[in-house]
């Protein structure tokens, strides 16, 4: 008698309660969307039988994983669905979805044309050639910065970094690198807060989370192998300020792509969870300055819940004094990274973000913490409240001499 | 982290004694394995400040001089533990694994706390499908303040509340008693 389930992703433990229907953000706003249960676990036993059966709706899966945290079999609803969709799936605009998903390619030419490039694509007649293109003319890329995140460490933080006894490595992430360098700037003024010096992966490649939602799995396999070699190499724990990134190298890495590297587990962290930790255990010690007030609504991002790190978050900011800190219910935000961008999708993005959006805004705080960048475009387009990630949070209220 | 008081299992039971104290003003944590029924004690917990872990799994506690000192979850992984003053057990009985059948036994995953359950398997169930079956009364020991016993010994901060007790449970009522005993 066989005792154990023995089947992929856990599916024949799927009991059919449900329950993963109910907290799925697409099935509430999107009719077409059969939901998870009918998407991963029933829908595997046909495909199982004939590839044919395969459904052409689950590009609707926002890949949130709200089935996962959900379930109480244990069922890998979401990883279920993405390893169908990589296996038989097709791209419905592949320029487009190529483009969106190559951020390092696109982020390297686009910092290079910066100067340029932001103008053009907050142009108004620009946005309309986006459009066509199968891009939403109602979204605004984030604009690219000129000088890369990797660049400004280079000439002026790396020489600062050897007076450090010890060291964490950074994996900074493709959005800190193209567009928003200030969050890797404040990464490092907070680990060097805490007495410890920083230093870059000897080869960092986009995660590939855009890839693995694109079905492009191909070259996020390629992609994943060379980020798991570098962290190897890192020979110090391996820090992160993405939820997503942290979320796709330890998980779906091993889970989607099929990899073989659960040493990723123990190896890569948030920042803001390394950081809880040694102030806990008593090794760090930070200094906040007296004059800091900001109120700030929490939002926990989908993999952030998933990873089930949000209380780390959390915890940090109310350790600053002057932070008066509000956690909603948590709720999806609707953007999922690319999917959000999708002309197609557009209406259901801001339809699953709309809650949000009013819970947030009833907060009435000064500003939104969370530690995903793509629930910071979502939230800043829905809310018109600044967005920061913890770490910049940290980075301002400390006291520095 | 330290806390009042950490509830296992976000369920009915869990999610209202977490409502219950923290409006007597319990700093309380519940470790919730998967999304249950009880949505409005989960969102008025959380309006109340309290702290929801979603989707995470108590792996095991210290038990240390009859008490249990902190425990463990998969999530907040090897250098977090939950302490707390009281825990209370709210996992559930078998569908949310809150109890554990095998073919030769019954057990409580968490802590290996006393079950009682018939040993004879063939009385677990009767014949007639439709019939009251014996495994639904089947459930944790527990002392008059609700406390449960490991290797016959109470444990004196540990409580149990809803579906998990043996026999015939009241929630509501099996809730108020132990936020009785600890408020």
């Amino acid at each position: 008698m066989q005792e154990h389930n023995i089947s992929k992703g856990n599916f024949e433990q799927c009991l059919k309660c449900n329950i993963c229907t109910q907290v799925c953000p697409m099935f509430e706003v999107n009719p077409h969307y059969p939901g998870p249960k009918q998407a991963g676990p029933d829908g595997e036993r046909y495909r199982l039988k004939d590839p044919s059966f395969f459904d052409l709706t689950l590009k609707y899966c926002l890949n949130c994983k709200s089935c996962e945290v959900a379930c109480p079999s244990g069922v890998k609803v979401g990883d279920i669905i993405q390893i169908a969709r990589l296996k038989y799936g097709r791209q419905s605009n592949p320029l487009r979805d190529r483009m969106l998903a190559s951020t390092d390619l696109v982020g390297t030419v686009a910092s290079v044309l910066a100067p340029v490039a932001n103008p053009i694509l907050a142009f108004g007649p620009a946005k309309r050639v986006m459009d066509i293109f199968g891009v939403d003319h109602r979204r605004t890329f984030p604009k690219y910065s000129g000088e890369k995140f990797e660049q400004w460490f280079k000439k002026n933080a790396a020489p600062a970094q050897s007076r450090f006894k010890e060291h964490v490595a950074y994996f900074h992430g493709c959005y800190v690198n193209y567009n928003y360098p200030q969050l890797g700037k404040d990464f490092v003024k907070v680990m060097n807060a805490c007495g410890y010096g920083v230093s870059l992966l000897e080869k960092e490649r986009c995660c590939g989370v855009a890839l693995i939602s694109n079905g492009f799995g191909k070259q996020a396999a390629v992609q994943a192998a060379q980020n798991v070699d570098s962290i190897r190499k890192a020979g110090a724990p391996v820090l992160t300020t993405s939820s997503t990134c942290t979320f796709t190298i330890r998980d779906e890495y091993r889970n989607v792509l099929g990899l073989d590297c659960a040493d990723m587990a123990s190896t890569v962290e948030l920042a803001v969870k390394w950081i809880y930790e040694k102030i806990a255990s008593g090794k760090v010690n930070l200094r906040f300055r007296p004059d800091f007030h900001l109120k700030v609504v929490y939002h926990t991002a989908c993999h952030m819940q998933k990873l089930g790190w949000a209380l780390f978050s959390q915890e940090l900011l109310k350790m600053i004094p002057g932070v008066e800190l509000v956690v909603p219910e948590q709720h999806c935000c609707g953007i999922a990274g690319t999917f959000g961008f999708k002309k197609e999708n557009y209406g259901y993005s801001q339809a699953i973000g709309q809650p949000l959006f009013d819970s947030l805004l009833a907060a009435g705080a000064d500003a939104v913490a969370t530690d995903c960048e793509t629930c910071k475009w979502q939230i800043e387009s829905g809310t018109g409240i600044p967005v920061l990630n913890p770490i910049s949070i940290l980075a301002m209220a400390l006291l520095t001499d | 982290m330290k806390f009042d008081v950490v509830i296992i299992g976000g369920g009915k039971s869990g999610t209202l004694a977490a409502y219950k104290l923290a409006r007597a003003g319990k700093r309380c944590a519940v470790v919730s394995a998967g999304h249950c029924l009880g949505k409005t004690f989960r969102r008025e917990f959380i309006a109340l400040g309290g702290t929801f872990l979603n989707g995470d799994r108590v792996t095991g506690g210290n038990v240390e001089g009859g008490r249990v000192q902190y425990v463990r979850t998969e999530n907040l992984g090897e250098n977090t533990v939950l302490e707390a003053g009281h825990f209370i057990l709210c996992t559930g009985k078998f569908f949310s694994r809150g109890l554990i059948s095998t073919i030769a036994n019954i057990y409580e995953p968490v802590f290996g706390c006393d079950v009682l359950y018939a040993q004879d398997r063939s009385e677990w169930t009767v014949d007639d499908f439709f019939a009251k079956q014996p495994f639904e009364n089947f459930g944790l020991r527990v002392d008059d303040s609700s406390r449960v016993y490991v290797g016959g010994n109470v444990i004196s901060n540990l409580y149990a509340a809803g579906e998990i007790l043996a026999g015939e449970v009241d929630i509501e009522q099996s809730v108020e008693k132990v936020c009785r005993n600890i408020i």
